[in-house]
């Protein structure tokens, strides 16, 4: 090795980084997937099934793919509109709302931060549940918030434990419905009395990015429920029922002042002409992928219960289009051994679920390989 | 001089001799301020003489020495950190200096003696650190042997109360052989400190009268990706593995969002449930005069995503097997011995109360084999049987030193992947005391 060599810019930069606050300093850098090429050289595998992201296996419905197949390449060269403007029009119509009252974002986690940056400041607090999607609680977190967890109660969201941890200092509370991961949903009434009871200054988050995949008429329409609650946020996305997760485009829709409030604090242009194109059309003729697509996952979720069932393992699936099930060895090294076969699923560790998998919901060939992959894996037990 | 929330002291003094009562009246001031006691802060004041001595007479002019004087619970560490420009690092290894020829001694072989915990590490490209502890003196408090009736359900106590945690430790103390025992345990006060300075992060189960029923300790170590965690200690008469999967369960929970890659047991009792982590293997521990082999698990708290490491030639099947067994992808890069420069500089974690003496390589040398050898032989001398070496996989220099390592008397037992910037293997000396 050769001698060290002197660096006073090396020699300065532990002061430089005791400076940072101490919440960012604390927080746990996310680190996405690598691209799938490298993972496939990696494990040593020639196919890779990808059942971590709860991703639509049937991808966009076919408007949408029309729409992309035409946009020409020349309009890259041109900037998108910056707030969505058409793509709002048809939401508009959609909902029959105002466009004004909707806000389109580089995915609905682009909108959770703008929500957190417009109504928070440091000293203030977020109620969400321990067991839940993780962005909410990581945003706050860099933002310098308090964030109060609340345990799940039989695998849904305890609406008496998140009243409780409200108070004066509490902004946001986040309700994801169905939950993410264990796809639990509130009723309507469920909803309904939260609402009632808990403060009109305090802002709920109704995130709903699988609501499509519910076909149950005591599910609640966040869209319905914010014309009586004013503190309603919906959020929804193009990147679950209608397979756009690679275009990155979710909205909110809420009262037009809180909407106002929230467009403060988020990025202009951050939507691509390609997510609003594809956004536009896929709500065009959403009806029959939204039944293929409903009909996929509960063929491969009765599949897979079947499977788990033979096993003897216990898994949650509810709602959305994935199935957690407890696995007798370490979810990450599970993860891995079906990594070696070509199988990608997610660990729930970092759900705070620890010895849980979840596997999105797909067509037969890949819930088949899974099967086989995860029957293997078991048997080096 | 500043000082930061009551907690440090910082200096930076120039190296010249007058400096030097400055720099041992500030030990010697710290050690009073912060109750470190009258018997405990020669000690101290004694490691930061012999650090600026020699630190002083090996620095080019124009250079400063930075000392710290920190409050880490219930130790008092003085820091000394400088660049390594123009100085005789060779001298900085614990064994140097102790070869008869030399008629001296000095460096970390002689602060050892009289602090409790002494290490030198590499800060950067060119910079050190040098640094002493000196504990602070508890009371002793006597196990309890008589577990409680305990009466279900058990809640998790995040920051649980002095009273709990002490009841906690008295009671895990009874329960668990010595060497499955912080040193807190016989000393709650000093298991109090460190867990309000955050050393050690405590989670207490409480049964529905607000009674220890379990306890699970875990500290994150600095700049590593891992935290290392002791227990489950489960402290009901019936040993309700209920208790040990409540614990474990609400430890990953608690750890999930953190920076942390991965656990790793310090400290695993037979109740840890074994579902939960995948087992690395053993080492020897001694314990009175006896070896033990104490197992290590393992646990990722994120998904791998493959990476690559280096190895030798001689390490590749003890690497191979481990990897196969433990289903990660690694890439094995090649890696031979170069040489490097004369000579090789090794740092040494040396915790006397624990016969413990853990070495990592700073630099490469040609003298690295007998560099190895002279520090075994002190640390035997020193009264540390169990001699471990962490070498970091992920430094091709380092991962280049293995035949030298082997032919040194040392063995690869445990593959800790993540365990350093990429993984690491443990080696044990074998000759040592087993």
């Amino acid at each position: 090795m050769a001698t060290p060599r002197t660096d006073p810019a090396a020699w300065n930069m532990n002061t430089l980084l005791e400076r940072i606050p101490a919440h960012v300093r604390e927080f746990e850098c996310y680190v996405p997937s690598r691209p799938d090429p490298v993972l496939m050289r990696q494990y040593g595998v020639s196919r890779l099934y990808r059942l971590n992201n709860n991703e639509n296996a049937l991808g966009p419905p076919p408007l949408a793919r029309e729409a992309l197949a035409v946009l020409k390449a020349g309009r890259a060269a041109q900037y998108p509109s910056g707030d969505s403007y058409n793509l709002r029009q048809v939401l508009a119509a959609r909902f029959g709302k105002s466009a004004e009252r909707f806000l389109v974002g580089n995915g609905s986690t682009e909108i959770i931060g703008a929500v957190i940056k417009s109504f928070c400041e440091p000293g203030d607090a977020i109620v969400t549940a321990e067991q839940t999607f993780a962005v909410y609680e990581w945003v706050a977190r860099f933002s310098g918030l308090e964030t109060r967890l609340t345990p799940l109660l039989d695998r849904a969201l305890d609406p008496a434990a998140m009243l409780a941890a409200v108070d004066g200092r509490t902004k946001i509370v986040f309700l994801c419905n169905p939950n993410n991961p264990t796809g639990a949903w509130w009723e309507r009434e469920t909803l309904e009395a939260f609402l009632a009871q808990l403060p009109g200054d305090v802002v709920v988050v109704l995130d709903e990015a699988y609501r499509e995949f519910v076909d149950d008429p005591r599910f609640p329409d966040g869209m319905e429920v914010m014309e009586r609650h004013p503190n309603v946020l919906v959020f929804r996305t193009f990147s679950k029922m209608y397979g756009l997760a690679g275009l990155r485009v979710g909205y909110l829709c809420g009262a037009q002042e809180l909407v106002d409030v929230a467009r403060r604090c988020h990025i202009v242009y951050s939507v691509n002409i390609a997510g609003q194109v594809a956004a536009e059309a896929a709500l065009a003729d959403d009806a029959g992928h939204i039944a293929a697509t409903r009909a996929m996952v509960a063929q491969a979720r009765d599949f897979l219960r079947g499977e788990f069932d033979a096993l003897g393992l216990e898994h949650i699936g509810g709602a959305g289009n994935f199935i957690m099930v407890r696995t007798p060895v370490s979810d990450t090294l599970m993860y891995r051994r079906l990594m070696r076969q070509g199988v990608m699923v997610r660990t729930m560790t970092n759900f705070r679920f620890p010895n849980w998998i979840r596997v999105s919901l797909a067509q037969g060939e890949a819930m088949e390989a899974f099967a086989r992959a995860f029957r293997t894996s078991l048997d080096r037990e | 001089m500043s000082v930061n929330a009551a907690q440090a002291v910082f200096l930076e003094l120039p190296p010249e001799a007058s400096f030097l009562s400055l720099a041992v009246s500030a030990a010697e001031t710290a050690g009073k301020a912060w109750d470190l006691g009258p018997g405990r802060t020669p000690r101290l004041a004694l490691a930061v003489e012999e650090f600026f001595e020699y630190l002083r007479c090996n620095t080019p002019p124009g250079e400063t020495l930075r000392l710290t004087l920190r409050r880490r619970g219930p130790a008092l560490c003085a820091e000394f950190r400088f660049r390594a420009k123009s100085l005789d690092l060779r001298a900085m290894n614990f064994a140097a200096g102790i070869a008869p020829e030399d008629g001296r001694e000095m460096g970390l072989l002689l602060a050892a003696r009289f602090t409790d915990r002494c290490r030198l590490e590499r800060r950067g490209p060119d910079g050190f650190m040098l640094a002493a502890e000196v504990d602070r003196d508890y009371p002793q408090a006597e196990p309890l042997r008589q577990a409680p009736r305990l009466q279900p359900p058990y809640t998790p106590l995040d920051h649980p109360p002095g009273d709990i945690l002490r009841h906690a430790a008295m009671l895990a103390a009874g329960r668990y052989p010595l060497r499955l025992c912080p040193h807190g345990f016989s000393e709650p006060g000093r298991l109090l400190d460190m867990v309000e300075a955050g050393l050690y992060d405590a989670l207490v189960l409480a049964d529905a009268a607000g009674r220890p029923a379990g306890l699970m300790l875990w500290r994150a170590p600095a700049e590593r990706l891992s935290v290392a965690f002791s227990g489950p200690y489960v402290l009901d008469e019936a040993r309700d593995p209920a208790i040990a999967r409540g614990l474990v369960e609400g430890f990953l929970a608690r750890v999930a969002r953190t920076p942390a890659v991965c656990a790793v047991s310090e400290r695993p009792t037979e109740d840890l449930p074994e579902a939960y982590f995948e087992p690395l293997g053993s080492v020897t521990r001694t314990q009175g005069g006896e070896a033990v082999e104490q197992r290590s698990y393992f646990r990722a708290l994120r998904e791998d995503e493959g990476a690559s490491i280096w190895a030798c030639a001689e390490l590749e099947p003890f690497l191979r097997q481990e990897y196969e067994r433990l289903a990660f992808a690694r890439e094995i890069l090649p890696v031979e011995p170069d040489g490097g420069e004369a000579h090789s500089l090794l740092s040494t974690d040396l915790d006397l109360r624990r016969g413990l003496a853990v070495l990592r390589p700073l630099l490469d040398g040609r003298d690295l084999a007998a560099n190895l050898a002279r520090h075994v032989e002190a640390l035997v001398r020193e009264g540390a049987p169990d001699i471990f070496l962490h070498l970091d996989l992920g430094q091709a220099w380092q991962a280049a030193m293995a035949p030298a390592i082997l032919a040194a008397g040392f063995q690869p037992r445990l593959l800790l992947p993540h365990g350093a910037t990429s993984d690491m293997v443990v080696f044990e000396h074998g000759d040592a005391a087993h």
